[in-house]
């Protein structure tokens, strides 16, 4: 079976349709991202976020007006994952007020809408419960704590418990220990999964890491590039993958993704691939100079492509199977991350070979002729080296 | 062609792979589950440093007043101008000798000079602040340890963080509920003792006078402004009614006994049977105590408790004698008041203000379900790249799909070696959600130099060389490629993990074991694969590619 057997397309006829095409996709999405602005994280900003399930159906608008009438007014309120599980998931931007201190206790108890104080089984720890059931007449002090291991190992399972006959269903746990929950407990209407808080000064710290990553990483590239084949090839790369980045940008504020620390290593990881595309096509179009030096420079790009095109499309393809089977199975933690590379491979694909390779010819049109000089300068790596003893002596 | 090389490098294929699987089973001892994954709590704290060099000053100023008297070297005021910065004032040009004795004694090692008009300046030296710094983190640091070891959570790591190390990292395993916990490490549990400043109009005996319920009421005692050496501290008491109020008093500004002047604390009870906690103090604060003590005879000193921003008075008893180093706290504690109290300032008091400056808490549920998602995605990206392989590339599919099953469990024995390489075999390495990504991405960078190869080798084929040549080119002119490709990749990889913070970073580090470990698989192990088969098959004609 093989895909793309001998292929002879003109891409190259194609390099300026897509050059302005990609300068347009790459303005639009600038536009995007000025008009929409990115969706920053609280890694960023600072600020609180919570993952709460209910039990039943949330009303989100109920839950934004609660706490807004408690003051907490720049809140993004949504549902999240499945409908069907409850969840709902607050973020706080960092306001004065709250940057010292973390408000999600306030927050859990203005969601509660109680201001019944005994502890909720929904939120309560382990040796709370088992503090309670202590009490219980008929319960030893090792009952107590072995049936609240055991309430706990179900809640682990079930996540929210919707009233006490959740609890009572649990193998293990004793009649008296249900009496002694009904008197000392209250079953409030969520369950918290996770909550982070992030200090205005951490976020701004990681801001200026996560800069310093995407601005290090490039330039790293570049050098590396401009170490292997030569300075503006490295400079082709480096804007093919600017290109990507841009481009996912645009898409990452258009679908209101939320920026966060995985999020800056997905686009990394992106920029990875995109330059892996392009030094192998670059490696390619290297290796037929050598080997035709009188070919003229833009045939030998095509050539370049057509060969290595069944490598990148299947590349291309099993990599996309891979994080879609992440975008799809991953978990809401993971969706952003996935979302950048489901999205970015097709990106990344597509600037190596219409972006990276067409900008060699522009940039190269005038001293096309000594092309095979400049190709062919200092840098020869040993495997090629070994390769062409191989291929003397075969 | 002899087969010995090849049995060699197959026996060394077998090697790592065995040493691999070694450090990767047991995978519940190798492997810790990052708390993503396990459910928990993450802390950070900064340690404020600014106030811990304030409270070395205020110590240093108590003492130095305390020494000037005692010697009876006449001097106006001691102020501390700044932290690290103490002043003392309006003192006698005749006994300028006895005054720098003084200062060298008790400030040896700070700079110390006369500014003029009898006034003197001592200043803190860098490199002793930086101690002073040091050693509030240490100190903290080791207080929350033994907070921590005193709640009975399993498995905690504390560690130093940041770029200066004035962070704290603190991780609970299993704890959902940090609520309580946080109050426990946050509380400073600084026990001051402070003498009264007693309004002019105060009259009669001073240990009878009680202050007034509102700030500006003591301050008009005071004729409208307050001393210069005097603040204001609120007390809880419990009024003849039953109910409890506020207070407000008129206390020193420099404390007779600090947070780091305890050596010990229990709970106890007090002569009517109310639970108290009684305290022992280090010698040198014993000394000062005793002094303060002589000089308070019949009066008020209060004893505070809290942070160095809200102190609040928990009781203001009469002294009746001479103190040394021994006393009891009485401030109406219940029974487990009184332990926890006792508890925090046995563990030792936190010497600074400290920040929770990141907080993290992920249920255990939602971490089962982290776990599970990530091993179905993991499985069916993992599947789906093998069918492939094995549809499009035929026999050679199987080559590939032993590849990436061996790389795998190199990347797993990689991340459970790792302590060991390190030196610290008592560290466990971490795998978090991020990781998990890591790894899942490392399949398709591992499959993508398995392709570069195969369709090599299939292009040389097509160009009608013999098998034993087509495979020997493809893997020769791949190579050059899958190199440049992966060190593309571990540029990127490199940044994110030097500038990446916790789960980021185990995604750099996942991402590069699985690069370095697929230059091995896809390049060596598959080669020795496809050289099995030539040896099997030497005149072969055609190669199921």
């Amino acid at each position: 079976m093989r895909l793309f057997s001998n292929t002879h397309i003109d891409f190259m006829r194609l390099a300026r349709a897509c050059i302005a095409a990609s300068a347009i996709a790459v303005l639009a999405s600038v536009a995007v991202v000025v008009v929409r602005g990115l969706n920053m994280g609280i890694e960023f900003t600072g600020g609180t976020e919570l993952q709460v399930r209910y039990g039943d159906r949330p009303d989100v608008g109920a839950v934004r007006a609660a706490l807004a009438a408690a003051g907490m007014t720049s809140q993004v309120v949504t549902t999240i994952g499945d409908p069907a599980e409850h969840e709902v998931y607050i973020r706080l931007g960092s306001r004065e007020a709250d940057a010292r201190e973390n408000p999600t206790e306030r927050i859990l108890a203005i969601l509660r809408g109680t201001t019944d104080s005994r502890p909720d089984l929904n939120l309560a720890d382990e040796a709370t419960v088992a503090g309670l059931l202590a009490g219980a007449p008929g319960l030893s002090a090792e009952d107590a704590r072995r049936v609240a291991e055991a309430i706990l190992a179900a809640r682990r399972e079930q996540v929210i418990f919707r009233t006490l006959d959740d609890v009572a269903a649990i193998p293990g746990v004793p009649s008296a220990a249900i009496d002694a929950l009904a008197s000392g407990v209250t079953v409030g209407p969520l369950a918290l999964r996770s909550q982070s808080y992030i200090g205005p000064a951490v976020g701004k710290e990681l801001v200026t890491k996560a800069q310093l990553a995407v601005v290090g990483s490039m330039v790293g590239m570049l050098l590396y590039i401009w170490l292997r084949f030569q300075f503006q090839w490295g400079l082709a790369a480096v804007v093919a993958l600017l290109h990507d980045v841009l481009v996912m940008l645009g898409l990452f504020s258009l679908f209101r993704q939320e920026m966060s620390l995985p999020v800056v290593a997905a686009f990394l990881t992106l920029v990875g691939y995109s330059v892996n595309d392009t030094v192998v096509v670059f490696d390619r179009i290297r290796e037929l100079v050598k080997s035709q030096p009188s070919g003229d420079f833009p045939s030998v790009i095509n050539e370049a492509i057509n060969r290595t095109l069944s490598r990148t499309t299947i590349t291309s393809f099993l990599t996309w199977i891979v994080v879609l089977a992440l975008f799809l199975f991953g978990g809401e933690a993971l969706r952003p991350f996935s979302f950048v590379l489901v999205f970015g491979i097709i990106v990344g694909t597509y600037s190596s070979i219409f972006v990276a390779s067409p900008l060699l010819i522009l940039w190269r049109r005038a001293p096309a002729k000594r092309a095979g000089a400049a190709v062919s300068g200092d840098a020869k790596p040993q495997a090629e080296r070994r390769a062409r003893k191989v291929r003397t002596s075969g | 062609m002899s087969n010995k090389p090849l049995v060699w490098k197959l026996a060394l294929i077998a090697g790592v792979t065995l040493v691999a699987a070694a450090f990767t089973f047991p995978p519940q001892d190798r492997i810790n589950l990052g708390l993503d994954l396990r459910g928990g709590s993450h802390i950070l704290m900064q340690v404020d440093l600014e106030s811990a060099v304030r409270y070395e000053t205020d110590r240093v100023q108590t003492t130095l007043g305390q020494v000037l008297k005692a010697d009876g070297i006449p001097h106006a005021a001691i102020v501390a101008t700044e932290p690290g910065t103490v002043e003392v004032r309006g003192t006698d040009p005749s006994r300028r000798a006895d005054l720098r004795e003084r200062l060298d004694r008790v400030v040896r090692s700070w700079d110390a000079d006369e500014i003029g008009g009898g006034n003197w300046r001592a200043t803190m030296p860098t490199d002793y602040r930086r101690a002073v710094e040091i050693e509030a983190v240490d100190r903290t640091l080791a207080t929350i340890r033994r907070r921590i070891d005193s709640l009975g959570v399993s498995e905690p790591v504390t560690s130093k963080a940041g770029i200066d190390g004035s962070r704290i990292l603190i991780q609970l395993p299993g704890v959902e509920d940090p609520g309580r916990i946080k109050d426990i490490l946050q509380d400073p549990a600084i026990l001051e003792w402070k003498a009264l400043t007693y309004p002019p109009s105060y009259g009669g005996d001073p240990g009878t006078w009680f202050p007034p319920a509102s700030r500006e009421e003591i301050v008009a005692q005071f004729g409208g402004a307050l001393p210069d050496d005097t603040e204001i501290y609120p007390g809880d008491v419990r009024l003849a009614d039953g109910t409890s109020g506020v207070v407000f008093w008129p206390l020193k500004r420099v404390s007779t006994v600090a947070g780091s002047d305890l050596r010990n604390a229990f709970r106890t009870s007090d002569e009517w049977g109310d639970a108290a906690v009684s305290f022992e103090l280090t010698q040198d604060a014993g000394r000062r105590f005793e002094a303060a003590t002589r000089e308070n005879l019949g009066r008020r000193m209060a004893i505070l408790l809290g942070g160095p921003t809200d102190k609040r008075v928990i009781t203001a008893p009469v002294i009746e004698g001479v103190i040394r180093d021994q006393g009891i706290i009485r401030g109406g504690f219940d029974v487990t008041e009184a332990e926890d109290l006792a508890l925090k300032l046995r563990s030792g008091s936190i010497p600074t203000d400290v920040h929770i400056i990141e907080e993290r808490t992920v249920g255990p549920s939602l971490g089962r379900d982290s776990i599970r998602a990530g091993l179905t995605s993991g499985l069916a990206g993992f599947l789906g790249v093998m069918l492939f392989m094995l549809v499009y590339y035929r026999r050679a599919g199987i080559n590939a799909v032993v590849a990436l099953l061996l790389n795998i469990v190199l990347v797993f024995g990689a991340l459970g070696a790792l302590p060991f390489l390190f030196g610290a075999s008592g560290v466990r390495a971490t795998l978090t959600l991020p990781g998990i990504a890591g790894l899942i991405l490392v399949i398709g960078m591992a499959v993508d130099s398995n392709v570069l190869v195969f369709e090599r080798i299939r292009e040389e084929l097509s160009l009608g060389k013999t098998v034993r040549s087509a495979v020997e080119q493809g893997f020769a002119k791949a190579f050059a490629t899958i190199f440049d490709t992966h060190v593309t990749t571990t540029v990127a990889a490199l940044f994110l993990g030097f500038y990446g913070t916790g789960p980021v970073r185990g995604f750099a580090v996942t991402l590069i074991i699985g690069l370095i470990a697929s230059m091995f698989t896809a390049v060596f192990v598959s080669r020795q694969l496809f050289e099995v088969v030539l040896h099997r098959h030497p005149t072969a004609e055609t190669l199921s590619i």
